[in-house]
């Protein structure tokens, strides 16, 4: 394994690639998600999964660089990912009551 | 008042009766309408007779009133300047005198129409009226365009004024093609005058030309004839004349005897000093002149459409004039111009008496008879008809002895104008015939089977008082000038119009008193037991039963109507067919069509990614994410 560098934590130090590692799953897991489930609940699941990787990155960083820039900005997303997610779900609220809504394939009427 | 304000008036007053009528065409009750279409007329008239009493007294001194600058660019100064002379005061007259009359009895021709035609037609009067005479006071050559040009649209309203009938269209249009042919001349030969003399007036050109004929000279002489012959309906720009009979009659009487067709001849006046100069264009004037006359004349012996014969009489008597002016006789031309508008408004007038009757029928074949129940109307056709036929003592043997007497007399070493003095002479006899043959179909012997209406009625006064004017004016006006031939007398007009023209050049020889003479009895012989005896009695079966080749040719009018619609019209529609299949379907039309299919393919090809699946739309931001990246690493190694 590669390394990144290390952060302080607990009493030790842990190689920053480990909090990476599991970011970048996290954040495939949610692509992957986004691409091949057809149910728009599950989606918007699976794009806060991929916030929240973008998220502990960031803080991964900031904790390795002793920067708190990054913790603020990870706040930041998680405001804009609780904005997002309301106005994703007033949408889908508001598909479902004019039509049963299973399948986000269905919503092609901005095809060109 | 002073006389440069009244001038003016002149010009103003029919102008503005034309645009309030036009402006108020539909709401103008009919009796303003009655007193504003000719009214406005008469008005000028008077002025025009303030005008004639100024000239009278102050021995012929012309004014040159300038207005203001219309263009200054340059060189080119052209002022809005009226010319007054003997010459346009004697044209203005005219104009105004005879136009009036025919506006006055319009009132009545035109009754069926309905209120708004009714101001139509007089809107378009007055604009023709105005339009003339700019074109006689003009005092430049680009003021005189304008008349020039405006004369030509008024002709092209008034003879399409039926609008709805088909054939009133085209020969508007072909009148309107016709005039514009003569425009471009009158253009081209200002700008050669103006490129050789740096002036368009009439007195900057005078004082600026040449002592001797130049090519150039010839040259702009010539582009001015163009416009005058399309103008005067001569050879070979005439075939628009028979045809602008679509108009209404006191349209024909308008164009035929006031204004338009004198137009010509009047250029010609006018421009004399450049036209003494250039002697070949003139030779050239009254060469048309003289072939128009017997042309015209011969194409009438076989017309039976009544306003249809008056018009080729007229191609006829304008042929006189132009003969008269090309030879160097302006003032008998000028005579001549005055005794035509006389006794050919009296016959289209008194055409149109018969013509309202006969509920519109033109043809004399279905006429005959009317001696006995128009009477009134009978008498004045036969004054005009003996006139035009140059029968004593009517206005057009005056006019006409004048003309033939000056042409034969002039010397010249070649002949030509004794050669021109025959064919002359020859048409007199012939006119004397069609004439004649006019008369006795359609007012002599018992009504024809075929007529229209069994008990016709005279013309109402206010047509009936025109007529009248116009037959006392034929009958009398003849003796302001009695000095041709052998017959000495005082010759008011040669005089009236000395300080424009100068005193006819060469001396009147006595051997005239023959061809005089002739011309009388043999135009009078033709007029009076010829054709009496061809169309009444029939004692002789007319010469188309025994020629029928010579009447179809005389019939379809030597076929110049064919002629260029081979020449002119078909080449052009063929022209137009090829460039439609050559060039606008394959070229013109393929660019843009082409512009648009790419267009079209593009926009499918990029609709592609617009799938409205929000799924595609996700995977290609995460592609090109991931692409991103590989680029980022790969340049940063």
């Amino acid at each position: 394994m590669p390394d990144y560098g290390q952060i302080a934590i607990g009493g030790g130090t842990l190689s920053s690639s480990w909090f990476l590692g599991l970011a970048a799953i996290l954040f495939t897991l949610g692509a992957i998600g986004v691409l091949i489930r057809r149910n728009p609940l599950v989606i918007l699941v699976c794009i806060e999964l991929m916030l929240n990787a973008a998220n502990l990155t960031l803080i991964t960083f900031s904790r390795q660089l002793q920067d708190l820039d990054g913790q603020l900005f990870a706040l930041m997303a998680m405001t804009v990912a609780a904005a997002e997610a309301v106005v994703g779900l007033a949408i889908l609220v508001d598909i479902s009551r004019v039509r049963e809504l299973e399948d986000v394939d269905e919503l092609d009427e901005l095809k060109g | 008042m002073t006389l440069q304000a009244l001038t003016l008036a002149i010009l103003v007053l029919p102008a503005a009766g034309s645009v309030g009528l036009g402006l108020g065409a539909l709401r103008v009750p009919r009796r303003l309408v009655q007193v504003v279409g000719p009214g406005t007329v008469w008005v000028a008239f008077l002025c025009s007779l303030v005008l004639f009493v100024d000239q009278l007294t102050n021995g012929g001194r012309s004014h040159d009133f300038t207005y203001w600058t219309w263009l200054s660019s340059g060189d080119l100064q052209v002022p809005v300047d009226l010319f007054v002379d003997r010459l346009s005061v004697f044209m203005c007259l005219i104009v105004t005198g005879v136009g009036g009359l025919i506006v006055t009895y319009s009132n009545g021709y035109m009754e069926h129409e309905t209120d708004g035609s009714y101001a139509r037609f007089f809107c378009y009067m007055d604009l023709f009226i105005t339009s003339m005479l700019l074109l006689v006071l003009a005092g430049n050559l680009v003021l005189l365009i304008v008349g020039w040009a405006g004369v030509g649209l008024s002709s092209y309203l008034l003879i399409g004024f039926f609008y709805w009938r088909w054939s009133a269209v085209v020969a508007a249009r072909k009148a309107f093609v016709m005039n514009v042919i003569g425009d471009v001349g009158m253009i081209l030969g200002t700008f050669v005058l103006f490129a050789a003399y740096h002036s368009v007036t009439y007195a900057g050109i005078f004082a600026a030309l040449p002592k001797t004929d130049s090519p150039l000279l010839e040259l702009a002489a010539f582009l001015l004839l163009v416009g005058a012959v399309a103008k005067s309906a001569q050879l070979p720009l005439h075939t628009w004349l028979p045809d602008a009979m679509e108009g209404p009659t006191p349209v024909s009487a308008l164009i035929h005897a006031a204004t338009m067709v004198t137009a010509g001849v009047y250029l010609v006046g006018r421009l004399h000093p450049l036209y003494d100069l250039a002697w070949i264009a003139h030779g050239a004037v009254a060469l048309i002149g003289t072939m128009t006359a017997l042309f015209a004349a011969s194409i009438a012996i076989v017309q039976t459409d009544i306003k249809r014969v008056l018009a080729y009489s007229t191609m006829s008597q304008i042929g006189y004039m132009f003969l008269a002016v090309g030879v160097g006789a302006y003032a008998a031309g000028f005579f001549h111009l005055m005794a035509h508008a006389f006794f050919k408004a009296l016959l289209f007038l008194g055409a149109g008496n018969v013509i309202h009757s006969m509920n519109d029928e033109q043809d004399m074949r279905r006429y005959g008879g009317l001696w006995g129940q128009m009477r009134g109307t009978s008498i004045c056709f036969l004054i005009g008809s003996l006139s035009l036929a140059g029968i004593i003592p009517f206005v057009g043997f005056w006019s006409k002895e004048v003309v033939l007497g000056d042409v034969f007399s002039k010397p010249d070493a070649g002949g030509f104008p004794q050669a021109m003095w025959a064919i002359g002479f020859a048409t007199a006899i012939l006119t004397g015939f069609y004439t004649g043959r006019m008369w006795w179909m359609a007012f002599s012997g018992g009504p024809s089977p075929e007529r229209p209406v069994a008990r016709p009625h005279e013309a109402q006064a206010v047509m009936m008082v025109p007529v009248v004017v116009l037959a006392v004016l034929s009958t009398v006006g003849g003796f302001v000038q009695i000095n041709a031939g052998f017959h000495p007398g005082w010759k008011l007009i040669e005089d009236w119009l000395a300080p424009t023209f100068g005193p006819l050049p060469w001396q009147a020889r006595d051997l005239e008193y023959i061809p005089t003479a002739a011309t009388l009895l043999l135009a009078g012989l033709a007029f009076w037991p010829l054709a009496d005896a061809f169309y009444r009695r029939r004692i002789w079966s007319v010469w188309s039963e025994r020629l029928p080749f010579l009447q179809r040719l005389l019939e379809r009018k030597y076929y110049a109507d064919e002629l260029y619609d081979r020449l002119f019209v078909r080449p052009m529609d063929a022209a137009a067919e090829a460039g439609d299949q050559l060039l606008e379907a394959p070229v013109i039309d393929a660019a843009p069509a082409g512009v648009g299919a790419t267009a079209r393919g593009g926009a499918g090809i990029l609709s592609l990614a617009e799938n409205g699946l929000f799924r595609t739309y996700a995977l290609v931001m995460l592609a090109a994410a991931l692409v991103g990246l590989v680029i980022v690493f790969a340049v940063r190694g």
